[in-house]
Protein backbone atom coordinates (compact mmCIF):
# COMPACT_ATOMS: atom_id res chain seq x y z
CA UNK A 1 0.00 0.00 0.00
CA UNK A 2 1.63 3.63 -0.84
CA UNK A 3 0.70 6.70 1.16
CA UNK A 4 2.10 9.49 1.54
CA UNK A 5 5.09 10.17 4.36
CA UNK A 6 3.00 12.42 6.62
CA UNK A 7 0.47 9.83 6.49
CA UNK A 8 2.61 7.27 8.14
CA UNK A 9 1.87 6.09 11.92
CA UNK A 10 4.44 5.84 14.65
CA UNK A 11 6.52 3.34 14.07
CA UNK A 12 5.47 2.50 11.13
CA UNK A 13 8.21 1.00 8.72
CA UNK A 14 7.96 1.50 4.61
CA UNK A 15 9.93 2.57 1.74
CA UNK A 16 10.66 5.80 -0.90
CA UNK A 17 8.35 5.00 -3.97
CA UNK A 18 8.47 8.85 -5.04
CA UNK A 19 9.66 12.42 -4.17
CA UNK A 20 8.30 15.48 -6.04
CA UNK A 21 10.90 16.39 -8.95
CA UNK A 22 11.90 20.00 -7.32
CA UNK A 23 12.41 18.45 -3.65
CA UNK A 24 14.72 15.20 -5.06
CA UNK A 25 18.20 17.21 -4.46
CA UNK A 26 16.58 18.69 -1.18
CA UNK A 27 16.10 15.68 0.56
CA UNK A 28 18.93 13.17 -1.21
CA UNK A 29 21.48 14.92 0.93
CA UNK A 30 19.44 14.47 3.91
CA UNK A 31 19.62 10.77 2.97
CA UNK A 32 16.20 10.25 1.73
CA UNK A 33 15.97 8.83 -1.75
CA UNK A 34 13.72 6.27 -3.93
CA UNK A 35 14.13 2.90 -2.61
CA UNK A 36 15.54 4.04 0.80
CA UNK A 37 13.57 1.74 3.79
CA UNK A 38 12.42 4.34 6.51
CA UNK A 39 10.41 4.35 9.57
CA UNK A 40 8.51 7.33 11.06
CA UNK A 41 10.23 7.97 14.45
CA UNK A 42 8.23 10.63 15.78
CA UNK A 43 4.92 13.06 14.64
CA UNK A 44 4.64 16.19 16.51
CA UNK A 45 0.61 17.75 16.71
CA UNK A 46 0.24 20.88 14.83
CA UNK A 47 1.33 20.19 11.53
CA UNK A 48 4.83 19.84 13.09
CA UNK A 49 7.39 18.30 11.92
CA UNK A 50 7.67 14.35 11.61
CA UNK A 51 11.28 12.67 12.36
CA UNK A 52 11.90 9.29 10.17
CA UNK A 53 14.85 7.26 10.91
CA UNK A 54 17.26 6.32 7.73
CA UNK A 55 20.21 4.35 7.90
CA UNK A 56 20.38 4.28 11.39
CA UNK A 57 20.48 7.84 12.04
CA UNK A 58 17.07 10.72 12.36
CA UNK A 59 15.99 13.07 10.33
CA UNK A 60 13.71 15.82 10.38
CA UNK A 61 11.40 17.24 7.86
CA UNK A 62 8.69 20.05 7.70
CA UNK A 63 5.30 18.92 7.23
CA UNK A 64 5.12 20.45 3.62
CA UNK A 65 7.74 18.22 2.42
CA UNK A 66 6.90 14.91 3.85
CA UNK A 67 3.41 15.06 2.12
CA UNK A 68 5.62 15.21 -1.31
CA UNK A 69 6.86 12.10 -0.51
CA UNK A 70 5.16 8.81 -1.33
CA UNK A 71 6.06 5.96 0.83
CA UNK A 72 5.48 2.35 0.32
CA UNK A 73 4.29 0.30 3.26
CA UNK A 74 3.76 -3.55 3.99
CA UNK B 1 47.70 26.52 -1.19
CA UNK B 2 44.19 26.65 1.00
CA UNK B 3 42.09 24.49 2.96
CA UNK B 4 38.64 24.37 3.12
CA UNK B 5 36.67 22.32 5.69
CA UNK B 6 33.33 21.22 4.34
CA UNK B 7 30.62 18.86 5.74
CA UNK B 8 27.13 18.81 7.04
CA UNK B 9 26.26 20.86 10.15
CA UNK B 10 27.30 19.54 13.36
CA UNK B 11 29.78 16.84 12.34
CA UNK B 12 32.53 18.69 14.19
CA UNK B 13 34.69 21.15 11.27
CA UNK B 14 34.73 23.81 14.20
CA UNK B 15 36.84 20.90 16.26
CA UNK B 16 39.08 20.29 13.58
CA UNK B 17 40.02 23.75 12.87
CA UNK B 18 40.64 24.51 16.29
CA UNK B 19 42.78 21.43 16.65
CA UNK B 20 44.77 22.30 13.33
CA UNK B 21 45.54 26.37 14.02
CA UNK B 22 45.08 26.30 18.04
CA UNK B 23 42.45 28.96 18.06
CA UNK B 24 39.18 29.04 20.08
CA UNK B 25 36.38 29.13 17.58
CA UNK B 26 33.01 27.99 19.75
CA UNK B 27 32.32 24.43 19.02
CA UNK B 28 28.52 23.38 20.28
CA UNK B 29 26.81 20.23 20.54
CA UNK B 30 23.81 21.66 18.28
CA UNK B 31 24.06 22.11 14.54
CA UNK B 32 24.62 24.76 12.43
CA UNK B 33 27.31 26.67 14.97
CA UNK B 34 28.81 28.07 12.67
CA UNK B 35 26.79 30.44 10.39
CA UNK B 36 29.72 32.85 9.14
CA UNK B 37 33.35 31.36 8.04
CA UNK B 38 36.36 31.79 10.05
CA UNK B 39 39.47 31.54 9.03
CA UNK B 40 43.17 30.58 10.52
CA UNK B 41 46.66 29.71 9.86
CA UNK B 42 48.43 26.17 10.41
CA UNK B 43 52.02 24.91 9.68
CA UNK B 44 52.10 22.16 6.58
CA UNK B 45 55.53 20.76 6.09
CA UNK B 46 56.96 23.86 6.82
CA UNK B 47 54.68 25.90 4.78
CA UNK B 48 52.05 28.57 6.72
CA UNK B 49 48.82 27.35 4.78
CA UNK B 50 45.32 29.11 5.07
CA UNK B 51 42.61 27.01 7.07
CA UNK B 52 38.50 28.39 6.55
CA UNK B 53 36.32 26.34 8.77
CA UNK B 54 32.93 26.60 6.61
CA UNK B 55 29.54 26.78 7.51
CA UNK B 56 27.47 23.44 7.28
CA UNK B 57 25.69 22.53 4.23
CA UNK B 58 23.87 19.47 2.98
CA UNK B 59 24.20 19.89 0.23
CA UNK B 60 25.71 22.14 -3.18
CA UNK B 61 22.22 23.19 -3.73
CA UNK B 62 21.82 26.22 -0.68
CA UNK B 63 18.77 26.33 0.87
CA UNK B 64 19.66 29.01 3.59
CA UNK B 65 21.95 31.73 4.46
CA UNK B 66 24.74 29.47 5.73
CA UNK B 67 24.45 27.48 3.08
CA UNK B 68 24.92 29.74 0.74
CA UNK B 69 27.78 30.89 2.26
CA UNK B 70 29.17 27.76 2.43
CA UNK B 71 28.63 27.28 -1.81
CA UNK B 72 29.66 30.71 -2.50
CA UNK B 73 33.08 30.05 -0.19
CA UNK B 74 33.60 26.77 -2.00
CA UNK B 75 33.50 28.75 -5.74
CA UNK B 76 35.55 31.71 -4.44
CA UNK B 77 38.41 29.00 -3.66
CA UNK B 78 39.10 27.05 -6.64
CA UNK B 79 42.62 26.32 -5.81
CA UNK B 80 42.00 25.03 -2.50
CA UNK B 81 41.89 21.27 -1.09
CA UNK B 82 38.81 20.62 0.38
CA UNK B 83 38.85 18.06 3.67
CA UNK B 84 35.10 16.74 3.50
CA UNK B 85 34.51 15.84 7.54
CA UNK B 86 31.57 13.26 7.74
CA UNK B 87 29.70 12.23 10.36
CA UNK B 88 31.05 8.21 10.26
CA UNK B 89 28.07 7.10 12.02
CA UNK B 90 25.75 9.18 8.44
CA UNK B 91 27.97 8.46 6.62
CA UNK B 92 25.79 8.02 3.17
CA UNK B 93 24.51 11.37 3.29
CA UNK B 94 27.75 12.49 3.88
CA UNK B 95 29.23 10.69 1.07
CA UNK B 96 26.90 12.81 -0.89
CA UNK B 97 28.00 15.76 -0.06
CA UNK B 98 31.60 14.21 -0.55
CA UNK B 99 30.63 13.22 -4.24
CA UNK B 100 28.98 16.72 -4.78
CA UNK B 101 32.68 18.65 -4.20
CA UNK B 102 34.31 15.75 -5.93
CA UNK B 103 32.70 16.22 -8.96
CA UNK B 104 33.16 20.04 -9.26
CA UNK B 105 36.62 18.86 -9.44
CA UNK B 106 38.48 19.60 -6.35
CA UNK B 107 41.27 18.02 -4.89
CA UNK B 108 39.99 16.21 -1.57
CA UNK B 109 40.41 14.44 1.78
CA UNK B 110 37.30 12.43 3.86
CA UNK B 111 37.75 12.74 7.32
CA UNK B 112 35.57 9.56 8.50
CA UNK B 113 34.84 12.25 11.86
CA UNK B 114 33.27 10.96 15.10
CA UNK B 115 34.73 6.85 14.71
CA UNK B 116 34.38 6.55 18.01
CA UNK B 117 30.34 7.14 18.20
CA UNK B 118 30.57 5.07 14.95
CA UNK B 119 31.82 1.84 16.98
CA UNK B 120 29.50 2.77 19.76
CA UNK B 121 26.76 2.38 17.20
CA UNK B 122 28.21 -0.90 16.08
CA UNK B 123 29.03 0.62 12.77
CA UNK B 124 32.18 -0.78 10.71
CA UNK B 125 33.36 0.77 7.81
CA UNK B 126 35.96 -0.80 5.47
CA UNK B 127 37.85 2.27 5.24
CA UNK B 128 40.49 1.05 2.72
CA UNK B 129 37.74 0.17 0.37
CA UNK B 130 36.22 3.17 0.24
CA UNK B 131 39.54 4.81 -0.33
CA UNK B 132 39.59 2.40 -3.45
CA UNK B 133 36.45 3.45 -4.60
CA UNK B 134 37.07 7.24 -4.09
CA UNK B 135 40.48 7.66 -5.07
CA UNK B 136 40.68 10.21 -2.57
CA UNK B 137 42.63 9.72 1.01
CA UNK B 138 39.88 8.54 3.64
CA UNK B 139 41.51 8.90 7.50
CA UNK B 140 38.94 7.81 10.12
CA UNK B 141 39.20 10.58 12.66
CA UNK B 142 37.86 11.73 16.56
CA UNK B 143 38.55 15.28 16.14
CA UNK B 144 37.00 15.98 19.44
CA UNK B 145 40.19 13.52 21.32
CA UNK B 146 42.83 14.18 18.13
CA UNK B 147 43.07 10.86 17.10
CA UNK B 148 43.32 10.22 13.65
CA UNK B 149 44.38 14.02 13.12
CA UNK B 150 47.88 13.88 12.48
CA UNK B 151 47.32 11.29 10.01
CA UNK B 152 45.11 13.31 8.09
CA UNK B 153 47.06 16.65 7.98
CA UNK B 154 50.32 14.40 6.69
CA UNK B 155 48.11 13.28 3.61
CA UNK B 156 46.87 16.54 2.51
CA UNK B 157 49.67 16.60 -0.40
CA UNK B 158 47.75 13.00 -1.44
CA UNK B 159 44.46 15.09 -2.06
CA UNK B 160 44.12 15.32 -6.18
CA UNK B 161 41.22 15.78 -8.51
CA UNK B 162 39.21 12.36 -9.27
CA UNK B 163 36.52 12.29 -12.01
CA UNK B 164 33.29 11.20 -10.91
CA UNK B 165 32.96 8.88 -13.68
CA UNK B 166 35.98 7.21 -12.70
CA UNK B 167 34.47 6.44 -9.01
CA UNK B 168 30.85 5.50 -10.52
CA UNK B 169 32.80 2.93 -12.70
CA UNK B 170 34.94 1.44 -9.51
CA UNK B 171 31.90 1.31 -7.22
CA UNK B 172 30.10 -0.85 -10.05
CA UNK B 173 27.12 1.65 -10.58
CA UNK B 174 25.44 3.43 -13.42
CA UNK B 175 24.73 6.52 -14.18
CA UNK B 176 21.31 7.02 -16.22
CA UNK B 177 20.38 8.96 -18.60
CA UNK B 178 19.10 12.61 -17.14
CA UNK B 179 22.53 12.67 -15.45
CA UNK B 180 21.64 11.30 -12.13
CA UNK B 181 24.21 9.51 -10.62
CA UNK B 182 23.64 6.21 -8.61
CA UNK B 183 26.44 4.12 -7.52
CA UNK B 184 25.78 0.99 -5.55
CA UNK B 185 28.48 0.18 -3.32
CA UNK B 186 28.38 -3.57 -3.44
Amino acid sequence: MEKKLSEMDFDEEGTVKEIEENLRVQVAGMGIRVGKGLRMATKQPIKGPVVVEVDRSFTSLGLGIAKKIVVAVE
Amino acid sequence: MKILLMGHPNVGKSVFFNRLTGAKVLESNYPGTTVDFTRGWMRLEGEEVELIDVPGTFSLEPKDRAEEVAVKMLAEHKDSVIVCVLDASKIERGLYLALEIIERGYPALVALNMWDAAEDKNITIDVEKLERILGVPVVPTTAISGEGVKELVSRIHEAAPVRIEKIIETAGGVRDAGGDERATVR
